[in-house]
């Protein structure tokens, strides 16, 4: 009897405060801000504020709305994509074809970017696309007499400026899955006679699914909030739903309508995280 | 591990990393060079200089955003670390009911875009007049950072099982022997890693700090941010160029004392 | 050599550190915080360093990028700031909201110099009292890139022809948006009659713009890095864009109009230091920061009658915007009622969405 009330106090004493940090800082914030949701304006400066649906019937009333959560979801989906396409490859070659020394310092190498500044590094990109810029120079002279290569201010942009932010997360989480595939495994397969595609295919991509997984929640998450690389590489084409949400909150100050929408992008990320759920559940790591 | 198999399969793995690596550090390496290209407009071609790093020297605002930057993540390493070290221990040594549920609960900060968490805090804080600033920040920075810790924490628990931690209690030592002598040590690196991750999610939060920011209180990436949508000269490039280089010096310090990850601790290499 | 040993050694230093950031932030008195754009007038080094010399209280900025982002800080950020620059258009606005409080105009020594018609404008004056002092004003137009164009355009027309599609900056901005198009359309960019042919006419950007610009300074690195050829702009900053960056920029204010402004200098509720904000209103209109300005580093038409007149012959505010005919031609910013604004705001969003796909 000591002995479970004990346990229990060790069990409250040691996730009590993680769990009482989340709850002030993320479980609080977003009760609150559904609340707002349904405000008609926000009660600051003296303002009446009462109950109403209009911000959410605003998203169903204007197409607008609708076509930029449609375009962002594109782009989490564009971004997602080529960090995997890149990425994968990226972990398997370091996890499969690297000695271990230098498989360390090249992993270090990956992640190195996340401790300088990703803000600078998305205006860098600027210099790098603009026309007559590095990349453009750069195809001049590997191709003399090509047309001038612009990328700067187009949706491709914004892709590649998002594409370098989060590839480091997905090349880590699939190299994490990757190294722990066990060794003796794949010498059992080869044995067995099994070509190099059917060990991939059979052993080393299922297993790697929850880095995978991993990866694309950590890229797919976040892409679908962006705004900052959007207003500075985008030009034109960088009006998203984030960018629309965030002036509701900087600049028009119209905080119930930014709040409604934000959860309608939640809601939809959830969505997915729920239909998507059941097929990755058997992959997940137990314990 | 895994020996190669074939030279070619080798070469193309070479030639893939070393293209991404070059894709990784383009924009760095252009960041860098700016820092010593004279024009304030960013106007090529390039003519070399230093006025940028002395006019940094006398950049108030920078380098207290920097500070704060710096600041804000040691905090954040601190108390993430710990508190969600704990939290792993509780979920690698106990079971209890709602186990699953509290991991679950863990998701929450990775799997909602910070824009919304970010509005969210700004709503509630200044709602009840927590206010906003650097401490609303820390609520943020460590909630964002909990999940990373308990994570890479707990991948480092359940590589030695409590065996160890039974062989000491067997031998009379009481739990906070056990744990001080024998779960720290060969936790220690799990823990490393997980507060340099801590380090970097704080150091590069962007999103959340730009929401809870009160006039005159900035970090760094919100301190540029607002200087590339309101103006900003290449000062921005030298303190980004020398925040990198002490990085990279802190992180492989790091990495030479405790390998990335750590080792397995049974002591069976790769 | 334990690990842990080496752990707890850093653990004090990382304590110090979260320590040093739970102090908080300190407003050290002696400063006055001017919430204002960037580059504008008030950040001068220069004019920093004598107001500070002078007084001895620390000069702090604040920007924005947006009329509306000016009055969301003035609203989360009460008594964060001493001064404001506001444009005369929501001037009223701020003061009903209760962001602003009344100018002592007796503690404004050059007050009496103002050009009466700028000085007692309604626009600034709300409910009978001064809440804004005229400061300078000026036109929002376009400007274009000479070496890029031959020819000078005369017309508004210019931002929507094929010549420079594709070359075109545009502000980031929903009620200067609608004013443009307001203005091709033969429209009053005040009170636009018909909405539906405004919202047409900005969806027929599609083609031209190349990018969107929120400041100044963004502005000239656009200019200077070959994005665009014309583009949106405001006179006194073309005129910094010429005079401080050299670049090879023209201003016009075409033959449909332009929309003209007038900017004050308000005192915000809450001021920590209201005796500082006043003094450094007054430097600020005085014609010893203002000839030094425009001269030095480029500034829209000043307000201060006499310190107009000791401009060069030759000004910009003087040849141009000192032409009676011109001014005709401008349709000055009126303030714009709550469900106008948020008319514009919704064609704005709705255009920029298009524009985007």
């Amino acid at each position: 009897m000591l002995r479970a009330r004990r346990r229990t106090w060790a069990v409250l004493g040691l996730t009590g405060p993680a769990y009482l940090w989340l709850a002030v800082a993320i479980f609080l914030p977003l009760s609150a801000m559904l609340y707002f949701s349904f405000l008609t304006v926000a009660p600051f400066g003296g303002r009446e504020a009462t109950a109403t649906l209009k911000h959410y019937q605003a998203f169903l009333d204007r197409d607008f709305y609708q076509v930029l959560t449609w375009r962002s979801l594109q782009l989490g989906l564009h971004v997602t994509f080529w960090c995997i396409v890149i990425g994968y490859p990226a972990a398997l070659a370091l996890a499969r074809h690297v000695p271990g020394r230098w498989r360390e310092a090249l992993l270090l190498m990956v992640v190195l970017p996340f401790w300088s500044n990703a803000l600078v590094r998305v205006f860098s990109w600027t210099m790098v696309l603009r026309e007559g810029g590095l990349l453009d120079s750069a195809v001049r002279v590997i191709v003399p007499g090509m047309e001038s290569l612009d990328l700067l201010f187009t949706y491709d942009a914004i892709v590649i400026g998002l594409v370098h932010s989060f590839l480091p997360y997905m090349i880590l989480t699939c190299y994490v899955s990757l190294q722990a595939i066990d060794g003796a495994l794949i010498e059992a397969a080869r044995t067995l006679g099994a070509s190099g595609w059917v060990i991939f295919r059979r052993i080393i991509l299922p297993l790697s699914v929850p880095g995978l997984f991993a990866g694309v929640i950590l890229t797919f998450v976040p892409v679908i909030g962006s705004f900052m690389e959007a207003r500075i590489l985008g030009g034109r084409a960088g009006t998203l739903l984030g960018t629309v949400i965030e002036d509701q909150f900087t600049v028009v100050f119209n905080w119930p309508r930014g709040a409604a929408l934000s959860f309608i992008l939640l809601a939809i990320v959830l969505l997915i995280l729920a239909v998507a759920w059941p097929g990755l559940r058997r992959h997940l790591p137990q314990g | 591990m895994f020996r190669p198999r074939r030279d070619t399969g080798a070469a193309l793995a070479g030639i893939w990393l070393a293209l991404i690596l070059g894709f990784l550090y383009l924009p760095i390496a252009v960041m860098v060079v700016m820092a010593f290209n004279e024009s304030v407009l960013y106007e090529l071609p390039f003519k070399p200089t230093t006025v940028w790093f002395e006019r940094l020297a006398e950049n108030e605002r920078l380098l207290r955003a920097s500070a704060n930057s710096v600041g804000l993540a040691l905090a954040n390493t601190v108390i993430a670390t710990a508190l969600g070290t704990m939290a792993a221990l509780a979920f690698a040594r106990y079971t209890f009911r709602g186990k699953t549920l509290l991991r679950l609960l863990l998701f929450p900060p990775i799997t909602i875009p910070w824009l919304i968490i970010g509005t969210a805090m700004l709503v509630m804080f200044f709602w009840i007049g927590i206010g906003r600033g650097l401490h609303a920040m820390l609520l943020g920075h460590v909630a964002l950072s909990l999940p990373y810790v308990v994570v890479v924490v707990g991948a480092r628990l359940a590589s030695f099982g409590p065996s160890l931690e039974e062989a000491a209690a067997t031998l009379g030592a009481n739990p906070w022997q056990t744990f001080r002598r024998v779960t720290l040590p060969v936790l220690a690196p799990g823990v490393v890693a997980a507060a340099l991750f801590a380090f970097a999610v704080s150091f590069d939060q962007f999103v959340i700090s730009y929401f809870l920011a009160p006039p005159g209180v900035s970090t760094l990436p919100v301190e540029i941010y607002s200087a590339i949508r309101k103006g900003f000269t290449p000062e921005v490039n030298a303190i980004s160029s020398i925040i990198i280089i002490i990085s990279m010096g802190v992180v492989l310090l790091f990495a030479r004392l405790y390998r990335f990850g750590g080792a397995p601790a049974d002591g069976g290499g790769r | 050599m334990q690990p842990t040993t080496k752990l707890s050694r850093w653990v004090p230093v990382l304590a110090a550190g979260a320590l040093a950031v739970c102090a908080g932030v300190v407003h050290a008195t002696g400063e006055l915080r001017v919430l204002n754009w960037q580059g504008y007038g008030t950040d001068e080094e220069w004019a920093v360093q004598i107001f500070e010399e002078r007084t001895g209280f620390k000069v702090v900025h604040d920007n924005f990028n947006s009329e509306q982002e000016m009055l969301t800080k003035l609203r989360t950020s009460p008594g964060a700031y001493d001064v404001v620059l506001i444009n005369s258009a929501y001037t009223c606005d701020a003061a009903r909201e209760g962001l602003i409080q009344p100018v002592e105009t007796n503690l404004i020594s050059n007050f009496g110099d103002l050009s009466s018609n700028m000085r007692d404008s309604p626009t600034l004056n709300c409910d009978g009292k001064a809440h804004g002092v005229a400061w300078v004003w000026g036109v929002t137009s376009f400007a274009y890139n000479t070496e890029k164009l031959a020819e000078r355009p005369d017309s508004i027309e210019i931002l929507w022809d094929p010549a420079v599609a594709g070359r075109v900056g545009w502000r980031d901005d929903p009620v200067e948006a609608v004013s443009f198009a307001a203005i091709a359309l033969g429209q009053d960019p005040n009170d636009p009659s018909d909405l539906d042919a405004v919202r047409d006419k900005l969806l027929a950007l599609k083609t031209q713009i190349r990018t969107f610009w929120s400041s100044e300074d963004e502005w000239n690195k656009h200019l200077a890095s070959d994005q665009f050829d014309v583009a949106t702009y405001w006179s006194g900053s073309a005129s910094r864009s010429k005079t401080a960056f050299g670049l090879p920029v023209e201003f016009v204010i075409p033959k449909e109009g332009a929309i003209g402004w007038l900017d004050g200098l308000s005192v915000a509720t809450g001021a920590p230091n209201p005796d500082a904000a006043h003094m450094f209103i007054d430097f600020m209109v005085s014609p010893e920061f203002y000839v030094r300005w425009d001269t030095e580093v480029g500034a829209p038409a000043s307000a201060n009658a006499a310190a107009n007149a000791q401009l060069p012959a030759d000004a910009f505010n003087r040849t141009v915007l000192g032409d009676p005919e011109t001014v005709t031609r401008l349709h000055f910013m009126a303030p714009l009622s709550d469900d106008r604004r948020e008319q514009f705001l919704e064609i704005w969003e709705e255009v920029k969405t298009q524009l985007a796909q």
